[in-house]
């Protein structure tokens, strides 16, 4: 009886060792342990035993139907788990084939450099303000400082609607309006639309300024210098070099230009610096007492600075951008870039 | 304006190099726009005497040369006939260029060897036209370079002035400026006038009639010229600024309005009727022709120069045809005066004629240079055209202005730059700049401003020179001492930006056209005469017609848009611009500017790819971005109008968006018809809405519950029902029940058509069942959707199948 256990063991260890898939071994499970299978079998002649050989046998019958258990389960593991790794290994895919897409849009450079721009001044404590794009005269030159018929209008050719409106020159007016509506302290950004009639590779009739203006008690010429460094540093790098020189605005005294060490050639001399090394990129200046006259600001108790930048421009040296109309044409294979 | 190194050499000393000159102007407000080297690279051109000069075997037009360089003989072959054996020449030899990229090789010309080249003037770019090659002056050493041995190595500065420096529109002026920062004194102009023929004032004789617009008026007479050809000298100067040279008489006139930066004019003086000049206004519609050729109409506002009988000259702007110097004048009338800014700006302006004059008029000469540059042109004509020049000279000067005084105060100009300076200091600054300084008070200065400097008028005019003078660099950076704000940017501003990473995230690319569009565009839109929108703001001085009104809706910029890119093979689309429109308001002077975005798409809704849809977009899309950007703003009270709104879209395939039952805008299909007339040929669907009714609301406050524990239930209902009834009426009705189970309700199928009765569709809802507090009983679950069903059949009329 013992020597027939033993040789079912021995059976099944080998039968174990071939099965190749699930199935098989269930099939084995069945044959070895079930109610009909070879163990049953042989258990069925313990009752012809004598009452001394039973439980030795019973012994030997717990011991084989243990290790006949283990080994199903080690070999349903082995099974299942090559049968697996055969199945991750058929699945392979070419993950080089490009990825399921719903692009994101993009913004327009121009609605890009605004924003950049209107939140380092936000950080800086400047609110934005707007004003109306078809202005009055007095708005947009008079109070300002641009008498009529003077030379200074020829700077900013304008479009009219009649003799009184125009299309605004630059985002200035906004200066007025603001200071018009609220007392001192001012310190506001104004971004927006302007026009002038001039059409080439540099000038677009519609084109994107960015004002600032700043007024309190004691501002100073020194004071414009600090915020503008700032600025030009946050929007082009802690390296670019700034410099102020003296110019001429109506509304504004001193008036200066802010040039920037040429970002193409870093200020050895090119093509698009004009080989001085460096770019324009704002006007700026103390507000001149008559624009504080013009909104009953008295010019003794506060002073202040403003500012006024082409969007286009700095988009244009930003993104390396040689003409300008490419900003307006609207060709997607340009704005997909952005 | 454009001066040479070696020009402002003979007013200041310099010992700057060019570079370092232009970055020091540039510095002090006069931009320096380009620095041209004239002469540079040049070398190769030398000076070179023609030993002989024969006939060229094979061509009868070219000469056969031999030409001494001062080390060697060179053969070359010329082609001009102005020149004989003992010329000294301009010789371009192997390996020069010239101007134009034109270099010289050694060459076979008609089988003769040519080893360089003899240059004309033309060649070497020191004139426009040249006949014949250069003959140079006999006692030049053979062999050095031609632009050394005539003092023509210069450095030519182009400056762009601000128009507030008519004193910088001269030599003298930009000199005075480098003196000033570099506390130098200027030299002025050296010469001798002598003025021994007869007293002018038996020749001549000059009265003003309007010293509004004429407050002084000078002249000489000069008697027996003789009209030439400039001498060299003379010429180059002009010719290194860009001007060209005429003859002897006006080109001391040019010469002395670049030197000192005042106009003059010269009459012949026959020419001048009773030998007089009267300063008058023209005759309403009066003709006159200037030596342009031009024959032009005046106004009575211009400002004339007259003789006896006639208009002789547009005053201060262009001389008449009539009296200017021709080869045969002898006797001239040389007049120096100042003219009304703003009165030679309008004539200048009407008739659209720019002068060097007018340019100078305009912006304000010097009242108090007249005579000195008077004397100064007359004394060159007399030593370059011969002649006598008549004692004394004519000053008609009724009225004149005393010199400006400003008070200046050091502690204003301290605060307002924000540095620490003393009187002295600023003074200092004040006399360099050849101003007088008086101390009127502790710390205040009375400034005497000369009079060349008409753009100082007020103490911060001179702030502002303090500043330039010492150095915009030497200012301090500071960082304002300011009172704290703690506004958030505005909700308009917020919403906005939101509106517009919304639309981006949605695979749309933002546009901006132009806000002036075309007037016919409303026509092609379909709109009917009187739609508002056909009112709009329309330019008085368009570039283009094209470009002459203001647009009052984005729609016909987005078609345009989406034709131009549709044409470069970009079939797939989705465009929007977020931009102004400009309603006229009646009875106001400016119109409304109302913020609209408009989102555009055509094409296929997914990009193309291996494994992508291709369906094409259609209503539904563009449905779905509206509902995808007014979600997430929170807008309260959103409905969709199913009456048609627009004229431009298909009446089937549109819809209103309304906000608090209000119009905001407007989505659908474009109308076939408008699709063709922008020569688009694939459908395309669009939505505008006025951004700032869109927000006129507040946003909805998010009301947040906590997710529940329990299982959910979902149920359908497939129904047909009448076509005409809304899909929105079935979700309302759902909704309208108030069941607090119900979690959700939607629309997952739609079908018309094979097996639904004509005037019919079908629809299958959705309806989900949960209870925040406890898992529902199929019992109950049951109840209700019994209700919901009763309430749909109850309502709208529906069979279930």
């Amino acid at each position: 009886m013992k020597d027939k256990l033993e040789a079912l063991l021995q059976q099944a260890t080998a039968d174990l060792a071939q099965a190749a898939s699930e199935d098989a071994v269930q099939e084995l499970r069945v044959r070895y342990l079930g109610k009909k299978g070879e163990l049953t079998a042989v258990m069925k002649g313990i009752g012809a035993l004598s009452p001394e050989e039973r439980p030795l046998i019973g012994q030997v019958v717990n011991t084989v139907r243990d290790r006949l258990e283990e080994l199903l389960a080690a070999t349903q593991a082995a099974v299942r788990s090559r049968s697996k790794s055969l199945r991750l290994q058929s699945e392979r895919l070419d993950v080089t084939m490009p990825g399921r897409r719903r692009p994101m849009g993009t913004r327009h450079p121009v609605t890009l450099v605004t924003e950049e721009i209107a939140d380092i001044f936000a950080g800086l404590g400047f609110q934005v303000a707007e004003g109306p794009e078809i202005e009055i005269d007095y708005y947009n030159f008079e109070a300002l400082n641009f008498p009529k018929d003077h030379p200074a209008r020829d700077m900013q050719d304008t479009f009219f609607v009649d003799d009184n409106v125009l299309l605004r020159t630059h985002t200035s007016p906004v200066q007025i309006r603001t200071m018009l509506k609220h007392a001192p302290p001012v310190r506001i950004i104004a971004p927006g639309t302007v026009y002038r009639c001039d059409s080439d590779a540099t000038h677009s009739p519609m084109f994107h300024q960015v004002e600032g203006l700043m007024v309190d008690k004691g501002i100073t010429f020194g004071d414009l210098k600090g915020i503008l460094t700032i600025f030009v540093k946050q929007l082009f790098g802690s390296g670019i070099g700034v410099r102020l020189r003296p110019s001429f605005f109506p509304f504004t005294e001193p008036s200066a230009e802010v040039d920037i060490a040429c970002v193409i050639c870093k200020g050895k001399g090119c093509r698009v610096c004009k080989n001085t090394g460096w770019l324009e990129i704002l006007g700026a200046g103390m507000v001149d007492p008559e624009v504080f006259r013009h909104v009953q600001y008295d010019p003794e108790s506060v002073s202040g600075f403003a500012f006024g930048m082409g969007i286009e421009r700095i988009a244009m040296l930003k993104y390396g951008i040689s003409d300008m109309r490419l900003l307006f044409e609207n060709d997607l294979r340009f704005l997909r870039q952005f | 304006m454009i001066v040479t190194y070696n020009w402002l050499k003979e007013f200041v000393d310099l010992d700057l190099p060019p570079s370092q000159l232009a970055d020091l102007l540039t510095m002090l407000g006069l931009e320096v726009e380009a620095v041209t080297p004239c002469g540079e690279g040049m070398d190769d051109v030398v000076v070179a005497v023609v030993e002989e000069r024969a006939q060229h075997p094979n061509a009868d037009k070219l000469s056969l040369c031999r030409v001494n360089n001062g080390r060697e003989v060179l053969g070359i072959v010329c082609g001009a006939q102005n020149f004989k054996a003992g010329d000294k020449v301009a010789l371009a030899q192997i390996g020069a260029t010239l101007p134009g990229d034109f270099k010289i090789k050694r060459s076979k010309i008609r089988g003769e060897e040519s080893c360089g080249m003899l240059c004309s003037e033309k060649e070497l770019g020191l004139a426009d036209e040249s006949a014949g090659i250069m003959i140079l002056p006999p006692d030049l050493p053979l062999g050095i370079p031609v632009f050394t041995a005539l003092g023509l190595k210069d450095t030519i500065f182009e400056i762009g002035l601000t128009p507030n420096r008519a004193d910088c529109l001269s030599v003298i002026g930009i000199a005075r400026e480098i003196a000033a920062k570099l506390g130098k004194k200027i030299r002025h102009p050296a010469f001798t006038l002598v003025d021994n023929g007869a007293p002018i004032a038996d020749r001549a004789s000059v009265v003003i009639e309007d010293p509004q617009l004429c407050p002084r008026y000078t002249a000489r007479y000069i008697e027996g010229c003789r009209i030439a050809p400039s001498p060299r000298w003379l010429a180059n100067r002009l010719n290194a600024v860009g001007m060209r040279s005429i003859n002897n008489v006006v080109d001391v006139t040019n010469y002395v309005l670049l030197e000192y930066g005042h106009p003059l004019h010269a009459f012949d003086f026959e020419l001048l009727a009773g030998g007089r000049i009267i300063v008058r206004r023209a005759g309403e519609g009066e003709k006159f022709t200037t030596l342009d050729g031009q024959e032009r109409t005046l106004t009575s506002s211009d400002l004339t120069i007259r003789d006896a009988s006639r208009g002789v000259a547009l005053a201060g702007i262009m001389g008449g045809e009539n009296s200017e110097i021709k080869d045969t004048t002898t006797n001239i009338l040389l007049e120096s005066a100042y003219f009304n800014p703003t009165a030679i700006r309008l004539t200048s302006k009407r008739l659209g004629l720019h002068t060097e004059s007018s340019h100078r008029f305009e912006r304000g000469a010097d009242i108090a240079i007249l005579t000195r540059a008077l004397d100064r042109a007359a004394a060159l004509i007399a030593e370059l055209a011969g002649g006598t020049i008549a004692r004394g000279l004519i000053d008609v000067h009724p009225e004149p202005v005393p010199q400006r005084t400003i008070a200046v105060r050091l502690d204003r100009v301290n605060r307002m730059l924000g540095i620490a300076l003393t009187t002295d200091d600023v003074a200092a600054i004040f006399r360099n700049l050849e101003f007088d300084v008086v101390l009127s008070g502790p710390d205040v200065m009375a400034v005497t401003v000369p009079s060349f400097r008409v753009d100082l008028e007020r103490e911060i005019d001179l702030v502002e020179e303090v500043a330039r003078l010492y150095g915009f660099e030497n200012i301090p950076v500071t960082m304002p001492t300011a009172r704290v704000f703690s506004d958030r940017p505005p909700r308009a501003q917020r919403l906005e930006k939101e509106v517009r990473s919304l639309l981006v995230a949605q695979g749309f690319n933002e546009v901006i056209n132009f806000s002036f569009i075309a007037p016919d565009v409303y026509d092609r839109l379909l709109f009917p005469p009187d739609d508002p929108r056909r009112d709009a703001v329309k330019l008085r001085n368009p570039l283009v017609a094209e470009q002459s009104v203001m647009r009052t809706i984005l729609l016909p910029s987005l078609l345009e848009t989406t034709a131009a890119n549709i044409s470069h093979r970009e079939l797939n689309l989705r465009l929007f611009e977020m931009r102004r429109v400009y309603h006229p308001r009646p009875g106001q002077e400016l119109p409304a500017e109302p913020l609209h975005v408009a989102a555009i798409m055509t094409g296929r809704r997914e990009p193309e790819g291996w494994c992508q849809g291709n369906e094409p977009v259609d209503f539904f899309d563009v449905k779905g971005i509206a509902e995808a950007l007014l979600a997430p703003l929170r807008i309260p009270s959103v409905e969709y109008g199913t009456e048609t709104p627009e004229p431009f879209y298909h009446p089937g395939k549109c819809c209103t968006v309304l906000v608090a039952g209000r119009a905001v805008g407007s989505l659908g299909e474009i109308h076939p018809d408008v699709q063709e007339n922008f020569g688009l040929s694939q459908p395309v669907y669009y939505l505008e809405l006025d951004f700032n009714r869109l927000i006129a609301h507040d946003s909805q406050q998010a009301s947040i519950h906590a997710p529940s524990r329990y299982p959910d239930v979902a149920r359908d209902i497939a129904m047909l029902l009448d076509d005409g009834i809304p899909a929105a009426r079935v979700l309302d009705c759902v909704r309208g029940l108030r069941l607090k189970e119900i979690e959700s309700v939607a629309i997952f199928d739609l079908y018309k058509g094979e097996h639904i009765p004509a005037g019919q569709k079908s629809l299958a809802i959705r309806v989900r069942y949960r209870s925040p507090e406890r898992t529902l009983t199929d019992d109950e679950v049951t109840r209700m959707h019994q209700r919901v069903i009763d309430a749909l059949v109850g309502k709208l009329n529906i069979t279930v199948r």
